[in-house]
């Protein structure tokens, strides 16, 4: 029993000695570490090796499993990280909340290569606050052999009483309104009561066709035929699913699109902030851009990114990149702001129902 | 006679011990340190306002209890207490039968069957959950098997019975340690002297090893009912989410709805409800303690009359 | 005794049940296909995959350590607290009782987002301590639980008997207590062990810069998707801790045979 009693000791021990380690480095220009708190594998590891190996600096990175997360790691304060990876609504809140820096510029390099769309976002304009870095859409992925060989197109398919018990829709509130609000023909990022009371009776009414809400592995369940029809977003799962199963599709519904957008920022007190703009800039390659495609299989905010992708048949994958087209017509889904609450009204609704 | 009638009738006699007291201390300081200090944090919390970027302001109301009251969350309450029984009842049963099982092995081989028990939970959560995906879902090998006889289109994937399956998996060691740990110490001999008194299998358990296993049964049916409550992921994956759990809910005001004020208000309520059930639970128990207790006095001075 | 036979081969039957998900998480880590809905031949290629993959590691090894040293404390506190409440005579029973299982009565995420604002308020840098100290208030109702049911059962005159044949405090523990307590202290520790093992809530929320643990990584991939090397993984650590408990099996065996020759 005393051994086990010394083990423990020297364990705790052991884990402060880890812990107080962790925070190594210096704010005055010679960092030799990074720490990045991002979405996992949406920053290939082989970004982060390429960034070692040139600057020499060690980047530990951690991965959360929603926005809501990351924000409330940085809310709590001297959270340790230097970059963080928000969607662009939470952008809004971080800077609402003021917890990440505003970036300056004249440390920036490359800027300008990035895609139009992405130069001056209504969630961040002049991009204050964040660097664009992948980008996504919301659409549906069905599949054909279930649907009897059925295109879908629109999001009527989702709400229509044939495909019963085959219907499956993330289970996120902002997307789960895309859907509904598009459907009755207004726009993805309405704030007007009315509208949104409209979609939520949709969705309400929807939830008798549902299978379910599942945001996690819908992808899976198109392909192995649970269900025939889901809301989806674009990226890397989806693109997988796509290429290995030739019966399931991915489109974007004709009532039109909307956009995701995941970032760069600096945490407000960032410890290594010259390694972090270091890091941005070298992010803003072009060759290191293609990367994110190259090797995480998602479409690059970086314009010039594109004459370096390996695969030049993604570049036309509407699973990976839209086309020009539908990115002009589609919107950014962006905080709701005083709006949230009709919102999270109809979305309590929906649920309970 | 149970250890709590022991402890009950020992308390008239003895005094509190220092030693005792002392050996109290680590636990009740990492509880009221690491659980109590932060729910006060949580209990100011429910009374604030939020934010329009999911921060909280200073602000005292009761919005947040008063906007709780309303009935759609009624109906997720009342499904997650009924689900909660459900597979509290379902644990216990085989939770009881399994421990009976591995006691009733030779002693060199329960504390193997123990690890044979908790082994699988060392696996991830999330690829356990996964692998019931595969196995209930139309691609996997029931689906398969079903198929060979000319059934089609089988999936439990999402279903309320992948959901049930599902908590027993994860529940089932939770309710196994406590109930094995409490009929270990019974007394082999009581049972064979049970057993040579004409008392039959069922006879045994009723008279012998379940009120002897009680503190265990109580242990087993906190231990899953409680956290049955907080659970988020599993209605989610194998049922589909349509219908939410009080776990889902709380997650939601805390993360999608970014309202931590509700958020905290949802915990202090359920925190409430929660604490009643204990009260109620552990009322009961001395009740029937003491009553077991005294028509055993009554029973003994009877026996010495005669 | 046919009911007995029947309870036997229900529990035999829990046992199988237990293993169905990890004997297809076992067939799958060798799955072709790249996903789990459908089978199309074996491949090495996910063991060799989650060899390379050294973020992985670390995440397993943070995972251990965690678990190991929130196990250890928590069943030594779980320990003193089902004895010294076995002993305690005074009132208030209950409300200790209580005292001790409320954090189970609070969600986790509840628990974790509240901890979290006590660290950053107490300026505790998140990472491996503050995993361990949330892990422990999540596992420290279930060992203390688990341990009370069993010291309940001790005949409450052994310490008396103890120190009238001599013992110190230390050696009533040693030579009379914990033999008496070890299969429930065995399963304390294992089922706190476990706990801080497959936690997810309370790490997300106390995990530092450089402290992600095996859970959080999977949790936070799922956006992408599960890899198959993630069966990989699980199939070794099953492997893994079979070969463990079979070598303590057997040493422990030895030494059974080996005193009771002596």
């Amino acid at each position: 029993m005393k051994k086990i009693t010394t083990a423990a000791a020297v364990g705790i021990v052991a884990a402060l000695a880890l812990t107080s380690c962790s925070a190594g480095g210096s704010g005055d220009g010679t960092s030799t570490e990074l720490n990045v708190y991002a979405w996992a594998d949406e920053i290939p590891q082989t970004v982060f090796d390429a960034f070692t190996e040139e600057t020499g600096i060690k980047v530990n990175v951690d991965n959360f499993d929603s926005n809501e997360t990351m924000i409330s790691k940085l809310a709590a304060g001297n959270s340790g990280y230097d970059i963080v990876e928000p969607s662009q609504y939470a952008v809004q809140q971080l800077v609402g909340q003021e917890l990440i820096e505003p970036l300056d510029k004249s440390k920036i390099e490359g800027i300008e290569n990035l895609a139009p769309k992405f130069a001056d976002p209504s969630y961040d304009p002049g991009l204050e606050y964040s660097v664009p870095w992948v980008w996504g859409t919301t659409g549906i992925l069905y599949n054909s052999a279930c649907t009897g060989g059925e295109e879908i197109t629109s999001w009527d398919s989702l709400f229509d009483e044939k495909w019963k018990g085959k219907v499956n829709m993330l289970d996120n509130m902002l997307a789960a309104y895309i859907a509904g609000l598009q459907v009755n023909g207004y726009d993805a990022d309405s704030t007007d009561e009315a509208e949104i009371e409209a979609a939520t009776e949709s969705l309400i009414e929807q939830k008798s066709i549902l299978a379910g809400y599942n945001s996690t592995n819908y992808g899976e369940l198109v392909a192995s035929g649970d269900v025939c029809i889901s809301e989806a977003w674009g990226g890397t799962s989806t693109a997988k699913i796509v290429e290995q199963n030739p019966d399931v599709h991915y489109v974007l519904p004709e009532e039109g699109g909307s956009l995701w957008v995941d970032g760069l920022s600096i945490a407000k007190g960032a410890p290594h902030q010259d390694a972090a703009y270091e890091f941005i800039n070298f992010l803003l390659r072009p060759e290191i851009a293609a990367m994110a495609t190259n090797d995480g299989g998602l479409a690059s905010a970086n314009a010039a990114a594109a004459e370096h992708v390996s695969d030049q048949g993604l570049l036309s994958n509407a699973a990976v990149y839209a086309s020009d087209e539908q990115v002009e017509n589609a919107d950014f889904i962006v905080d709701p702001g005083a709006a949230m609450k009709f919102y999270q009204d109809g979305w309590t609704r929906v649920k309970a129902s | 006679m149970t250890s709590m009638t022991r402890a009950i009738q020992l308390g008239r006699k003895e005094k509190p011990k220092r030693g005792s007291l002392l050996l109290l201390i680590p636990g009740i300081a990492s509880v009221v340190l690491l659980g109590i200090l932060p729910l006060f944090i949580v209990a100011r919390n429910s009374f604030a306002v939020a934010d329009n970027y999911g921060g909280i302001t200073d602000g005292l109301t009761l919005d947040n209890y008063a906007k709780l009251l309303d009935p759609v969350y009624s109906k997720t309450l009342l499904y997650s207490l009924g689900l909660g029984l459900l597979n509290t009842a379902v644990c216990l049963v085989i939770g009881y039968i399994t421990s009976y099982y591995i006691v009733s092995r030779p002693a060199g081989k329960q504390g193997f069957l123990l690890l044979l028990v908790i082994i699988p939970f060392w696996t991830d959560f999330l690829v356990r959950t996964f692998a019931w995906i595969t196995i209930l879902g139309s691609g996997g090998p029931i689906a398969g098997v079903l198929g060979i006889f000319g059934i089609a289109g089988f999936s439990l994937i999402p279903s309320n019975v992948a959901v049930v399956l599902g908590l027993l998996y994860s529940f089932l060691p939770t309710a196994i340690f406590p109930i094995y740990a409490s009929m270990r110490s019974i007394d082999g001999s009581l049972k064979e002297a049970a057993t040579d008194l004409g008392c039959g299998w069922w006879g045994v358990q009723r008279r012998v090893i379940l009120p002897l296993t009680r503190p265990g049964l109580l242990g087993a049916a906190l231990l899953t009912f409680i956290p049955t409550m907080g659970v988020f992921v599993i209605p989610v994956l194998l049922g589909g989410g349509k219908d939410p759990l009080v776990g889902n809910l709380i997650v939601t005001l805390y993360t999608e709805f970014r309202n931590q004020p509700m958020g905290a208000a949802a915990s202090m309520l359920l925190l409430i409800l929660m604490l009643i059930s204990m009260v109620l639970v552990g009322l009961l128990l001395q009740r029937s303690a003491t009553k077991g207790s005294s028509s055993r006095t009554k029973r003994s001075s009877t026996e010495k009359g005669a | 005794m046919t009911v007995d036979r029947v309870v036997n081969g229900i529990a035999r039957g829990v046992f199988v049940f237990l293993y169905i998900p990890i004997a297809a998480v076992i067939v799958y880590s060798f799955n072709a296909a790249g996903t789990n809905t459908r089978f199309e031949g074996l491949t090495l290629q996910w063991y060799v995959e989650l060899f390379q993959d050294a973020a992985l590691m670390q995440t397993l090894q943070t995972s251990a350590i965690v678990a190991v040293i929130t196990a250890t404390v928590a069943t030594a506190i779980g320990i003193m607290f089902a004895l010294g409440l076995a002993r305690y005579r005074g009132r208030g029973r209950a409300s200790l009782l209580a005292l001790i299982a409320l954090p189970l009565i609070v969600p986790e995420i509840v628990l974790g987002v509240a901890m979290l604002s006590v660290f950053s308020a107490t300026k505790i840098p998140l990472g491996i301590l503050t995993l361990v100290l949330g892990h422990l208030i999540v596992s420290l109702p279930l060992a203390t639980l688990v341990l009370m049911s069993s010291a309940a059962m001790l005949d409450p005159s052994l310490p008396e008997a103890a120190t009238d044949l001599g013992c110190t405090p230390w050696q009533t523990f040693t030579r009379v207590y914990f033999p008496l307590l070890r299969p429930a202290v065995v399963a304390a520790w294992l089922l706190s062990f476990t706990t801080s093992f497959s936690n997810i809530v309370m790490s997300t929320f106390l995990s530092g810069v450089g402290s992600t643990t095996l859970p959080l990584k999977i949790y936070s991939s799922l956006k992408t998707g599960l890899t198959p090397s993630i069966n990989a993984l699980g199939a070794l650590l099953i492997l893994l801790t079979l070969v463990i408990v079979l070598l303590v099996g057997v040493s422990q065996m030895r030494r059974i045979l080996v005193e009771s020759r002596s």
